[in-house]
């Protein structure tokens, strides 16, 4: 849809496309299907030569003289290797014994983000809080607080921006400095290993369930939303 | 893929359930010159900005401008769904956003250049008439006053 607003206006476009079922019907100008999952578009990660043929496959459907075009990556181009959708929370069993001191675990996993900024040349997705990974104890104290029912604020949250919505934000930027420290620990760790050990293993992992699960006992919608994008 | 056969059924229903538009044509405007000689846009849909910019919320229909010359490391993504794996884009952007490959192209010869800024929206959008009416194409206008010829449209 957003590619044809844009030929609209006089712009050609090239859309790599996930979903063929969704691409088929919405029918952008041009729209190159590849079979990847989801977060995987351009095919792997550190994999520059994959990324180009699939540009050059998208960037080739601009020859075409008459659209729609949804073309095929043309080439047996899934690796055969690829990763399974990450589990979910839900279908993860917590361990027996997972840390009781989040603030402590997320210091100590703060150690590991910080090699993993020195090895990503400072790339992280952590951010969207605006909270340097140095108060995070802060944060997990919030969530510990909002987890028990407290009627808690951080004066970090924009005035604008909505409870539920700064809880996101929060669970966000707490996961991305997990996932990423345990990427620092173990660089070949895929999206599926890291779900189980968060989920599973961590004390961080155990208090978004418990955040998660207050989100959902409110009737509010937005409550809801934030509560089916933190863990479900 | 998704195949939709290897999703877990949550994520399964929801794409079969997915309100998707239905065209039977596209608008189509062919480029006037080879790639050689076509200045480029990434678009994303993958709801990445530059940090410290406001951050997308779920449905959030607006958009933010990223500089093309934005060093990797100041982009971060606020479309976090838990329904698709982020361990790749935190491993290497290109992944939705092939910022170095393009550059690549264009060191090569094979494009002509990159356009002083892409855009990005949220994805995951089950209704998108704003985008569709308003800030898609105040978009497309910004591109075409930049000179753009082409936008490659990339999700997460």
């Amino acid at each position: 849809m957003l590619a044809r607003a844009l030929e609209l206006t006089g712009i050609s476009t090239t859309s790599i496309s996930l979903v063929r079922e969704h691409t088929g019907k919405v029918k952008p100008p041009r729209a190159l299907y590849v079979p990847f999952p989801f977060g995987h578009a351009l095919g792997r990660p550190d994999d520059p030569e994959l990324q180009h043929r699939v540009l050059r496959a998208a960037l080739d459907l601009l020859l075409e003289p008459a659209g729609p075009v949804l073309r095929d990556l043309p080439e047996d181009a899934e690796p055969g290797d690829q990763p399974p959708a990450p589990p979910q929370a839900s279908g993860i069993k917590p361990a027996e014994q997972v840390p009781d001191d989040v603030a402590m675990e997320t210091t100590q996993m703060r150690r590991y983000h910080e090699r993993w900024l020195e090895k990503s040349g400072g790339r992280t997705l952590l951010g969207l809080t605006a909270i340097p990974a140095t108060r995070f104890r802060g944060v997990v104290r919030f969530l510990e607080g909002f987890a028990d029912g407290q009627d808690v604020d951080m004066t970090e949250r924009p005035p604008e921006l909505p409870l539920p919505n700064f809880v996101r934000y929060c669970a966000d930027d707490l996961k991305a400095l997990y996932f990423e420290g345990h990427l620092a620990m173990k660089p070949a760790a895929g999206g599926e290993e890291i779900a189980r050990w968060f989920w599973g293993e961590t004390g961080a992992g155990r208090l978004l369930r418990r955040v998660r699960d207050r989100l959902d006992t409110s009737d509010d919608p937005r409550w809801k939303a934030a509560a089916f994008g933190i863990a479900r | 893929m998704p195949r939709l056969d290897r999703l877990p059924q949550i994520s399964r229903n929801n794409l079969l359930t997915f309100p998707a538009q239905v065209n039977e044509t596209a608008p189509f405007v062919r480029p006037g010159k080879p790639l050689a000689g076509c200045r480029l846009a990434i678009v994303t849909t993958a709801g990445l900005h530059v940090r410290g910019d406001r951050p997308f919320t779920p449905g959030d229909q607006t958009y933010r401008v990223i500089p093309s010359d934005t060093p990797t490391a100041d982009i971060v993504q606020s479309h976090t769904s838990i329904g698709f794996d982020r361990v790749a884009i935190m491993r290497d952007i290109n992944i939705s956003f092939p910022i170095d490959r393009l550059r690549e192209l264009v060191t090569r010869g094979e494009l002509g250049g990159l356009a002083p800024y892409c855009y990005s929206f949220m994805g995951a959008q089950r209704e998108a008439a704003r985008i569709e009416s308003a800030t898609g194409p105040e978009v497309g206008r910004r591109l075409a006053a930049e000179g753009v010829d082409v936008a490659l449209i990339t999700p997460t």
